[in-house]
């Protein structure tokens, strides 16, 4: 009884311990993170503005506006957009990437490090130079356009292209982080299983179908995860590379939302939005949580 | 939020840099009374001479010092000087462009200026020009004490200009034929373009083109919330076309940028540029034989877009009537010493100065300090002016017209129908 007894001592010990390891980031969270976000989720069913001119509760009409206005759902949609035109080769081409590292070319460090290096770069630096390139009279890509004969392209100011531009910054600052985590996993494959394959008679595409992609599945899911929550708030680059246009044709949810409230001073409002591309997000989380669990189950 | 992205992480960093910055600069109610926390948005050459001025006037021993801290212009300089006078813990006084005060006097988040105080440091409103007075007002008190007018006007190459045969043609000009003419010789000139105008992905540029020459047709843009927006759409198309048709990518690129334009212009190959009178000092370092005039009347009415950097009181929650007192007098002892302040290319607003021996003999800048008399500012509503979304509004529907793939009434009318949603929503201010 008495060793139980200390043990249990023991134990509450280690839990206030524990919590006292987790309070500096427990405090932070709390003070950052719920209460603002109790504080918001508050502020959408009041018409908050700036100046407190427009205060008091509202019920669900910030909400009901949010789902009229048009504005709304084409920042939503360029989202969306974004989110798929850069999720599949942010994937796809890591994973490339990484299978053509994993060959064991000559001079590998220098492969991983420029496929990474831009992923440490701040986005402001990505921007600046990027802006630079994609400049319609001056940049080095329509320089290169010219040298063959190619018309110049307005790249971030043709509603066409604006989209694409974008994604291409994106992709080539950011693939370094899948290209590393599919890199780790490519070099956890154990090495009998190719060798069994080839005594086998298993060729090489055989062996990539066969034994890489599927060892890499929990790498795989877990890297479309990560990339979609990333493309969904997408804001940092868009703002600095077009500021949403042209058109609003790259303006993010993210930045909608931002301008509703900081510019157009609606907190309330904005705050509604916020709310309703929480609700997304969670929405889109919980479906990739259930295909995962199905496929593991299977 | 276990899944900790890059992005979540860097806005988390930046939100909590930005929070400690703004409590670092929130000044505290510890500061003595002659301790001045000023405000501005003023960077580059314009940046200098206002660090200049500060210096000058607590190198005067009038009995304070003035803390200048400079913010970035647009978004985030309006986005913390409204959230600072929100919390009520503004700094004692700012610049902010004349045509935001339409979005921040209404809602309580700036202090009018009080006359008598004014007068007592030698301040009167006969001592500026009549329509900048006015756009300082609100509800009848001045909200505002302006330091200056800066224009948007054309520059020329007088070098290019000779050998064109064009120097007197430039003063004289008075139709979109005649500026077409102008700008068509100094093509064959350049070999290059005859005029750089720097547009793309800045809605800015834009709009002060579009607003100066639809001001010259003699049309009016009127803004109220609440009501359908007045404006005259057969003068907007007619401009719109007129700009059009001087970006071909013979007369100007089809697709210039601000940086693009100033770059043709300063290497000579150009010979008109349509720019902000603070492109001077870039201008003059440059050693170009570079003259500036309004942009001419093209349209039959004399107009100029313009906007003024204003002093303003933001709100306080508590205000210490001393350090107020020496607000007034540090304002007025920079307007007294504006002259310097040309050096930057804007007209100052202060009339014994832009009246002096001494500014009169600035070139090119007195070329134009004639423009105060017609200027024209932003729409007064509380989404309009410097830097706000009403000039991104304008660009998302515009830039496509003047890249010459859009329709100009159907770019006009996309802008007026955002302008109606605006207008009908319930006022934030």
């Amino acid at each position: 009884m008495s060793t139980a007894g200390g043990r249990l001592k023991a134990k509450r010990g280690e839990t206030l311990t524990g919590w006292a390891f987790a309070a500096p980031f427990a405090v932070l969270f709390g003070l950052f993170l719920v209460v603002p976000a109790v504080y918001g989720l508050y502020l959408s069913f009041t018409g908050e503005t700036l100046t407190g001119a427009g205060s008091g509760l509202v019920g669900l009409s910030n909400y009901a506006d949010a789902l009229r206005d048009p504005d709304m759902w084409k920042s939503l949609g360029n989202t969306l957009w974004f989110t798929l035109l850069s999720t599949v080769p942010l994937v796809v081409l890591s994973l490339a990437l990484a299978l053509l590292v994993n060959l064991g070319l000559p001079g590998r460090w220098l492969w991983r490090l420029s496929f990474f290096l831009p992923y440490l770069l701040a986005s402001t630096v990505v921007v600046m130079f990027w802006s630079w390139m994609y400049n319609p009279t001056l940049g080095l890509i329509n320089g290169v356009l010219a040298k063959f004969g190619g018309a110049p392209v307005a790249w971030l100011q043709d509603p066409k292209v604006a989209m694409l531009s974008v994604v291409i910054t994106t992709l080539w600052w950011t693939i370094g982080f899948n290209f590393l985590l599919y890199l780790a996993a490519l070099q956890n494959i154990p090495e009998q299983q190719f060798e069994a394959a080839a005594i086998d008679g298993a060729g090489k595409w055989r062996q990539l179908f066969s034994i890489v992609i599927p060892q890499l599945t929990p790498t795989t899911v877990l890297i479309l995860m990560l990339q979609i929550l990333a493309s969904l708030k997408v804001f940092d680059q868009i703002y600095m590379l077009t500021n949403g246009g042209p058109g609003g044709k790259t303006r993010s949810i993210v930045q909608y939302i931002y301008e509703s409230g900081f510019t157009g001073y609606r907190f309330g409002y904005s705050s509604a939005i916020s709310y309703l591309f929480f609700a997304l997000i969670v929405l889109v989380s919980l479906a990739q949580y259930k295909l995962i669990n199905r496929r593991s189950a299977a | 939020m276990s899944d900790l992205s890059r992005r979540g992480l860097l806005k988390t960093a930046a939100a909590l840099a930005g929070g400690g910055l703004l409590v670092g600069c929130a000044p505290g109610a510890s500061r003595s009374a002659t301790d001045l926390s000023y405000w501005h948005l003023m960077t580059g050459s314009d940046g200098a001479v206002m660090a200049g001025l500060v210096d000058a006037v607590n190198a005067a021993n009038l009995g304070f010092r003035a803390t200048q801290t400079v913010l970035a212009w647009g978004p985030p300089y309006y986005t913390k000087l409204a959230m600072a006078s929100a919390g009520g813990r503004a700094p004692d006084v700012a610049i902010m462009h004349a045509s935001r005060i339409a979005g921040y006097a209404p809602g309580g988040l700036l202090e009018p200026w009080d006359l008598d105080l004014l007068a007592e440091v030698g301040l009167h409103e006969s001592d500026f020009p009549a329509r900048v007075w006015e756009k300082c007002q609100y509800d009848g008190k001045p909200y505002a004490i302006a330091l200056d007018t800066h224009p948007f006007v054309l520059y020329y190459n007088t070098e290019h200009a000779r050998k064109a045969g064009v120097t007197d043609a430039l003063r004289t000009m008075k139709s979109p034929e005649e500026f077409t003419e102008v700008a068509t010789k100094l093509q064959q000139v350049t070999g290059k373009h005859g005029l750089s105008y720097g547009y793309l992905g800045d809605g800015s540029q834009m709009w002060r083109l579009f607003y100066t020459l639809y001001r010259q047709t003699g049309a009016d843009m009127k803004l109220v919330p609440g009501q359908k927006a007045e404006v005259d759409e057969d003068a907007a198309v007619k401009t719109l076309k007129f700009i059009r048709s001087l970006l071909n990518d013979k007369i100007a690129s089809r697709s210039g940028d601000g940086g693009t334009a100033t770059a043709e212009f300063l290497h000579g190959e150009s010979g008109m540029f349509f720019g902000g009178v603070w492109e001077l000092p870039a201008l003059k370092d440059a050693k170009l034989p570079v003259d500036a005039m309004p942009i001419p009347t093209l349209f039959g009415t004399q107009a100029a877009y313009a906007d003024s950097h204003t002093f303003v009181l933001p709100r306080q929650s508590k205000v210490d009537p001393e350090r107020r007192k020496h607000v007034y007098r540090m304002v007025a002892e920079i307007l007294k010493r504006s002259v310097k302040w040309a050096d930057g290319g804007h007209i100052p607003a202060y009339q014994p100065v832009t009246k002096s021996a001494e500014y009169l003999a600035l070139k090119p800048q007195s070329n134009y300090a004639g423009i105060p008399a017609y200027v024209n500012y932003d729409p007064d509503v509380w989404f309009s002016g410097a830097g706000s979304d009403f000039q991104n509004y304008f660009s998302e529907n515009v830039q496509n017209v003047f890249l010459g793939s859009g329709d100009p009434a159907a770019g006009f009318d996309g802008f007026v129908a955002r302008l109606n949603k605006l207008l009908d929503r319930p006022q934030p201010v």
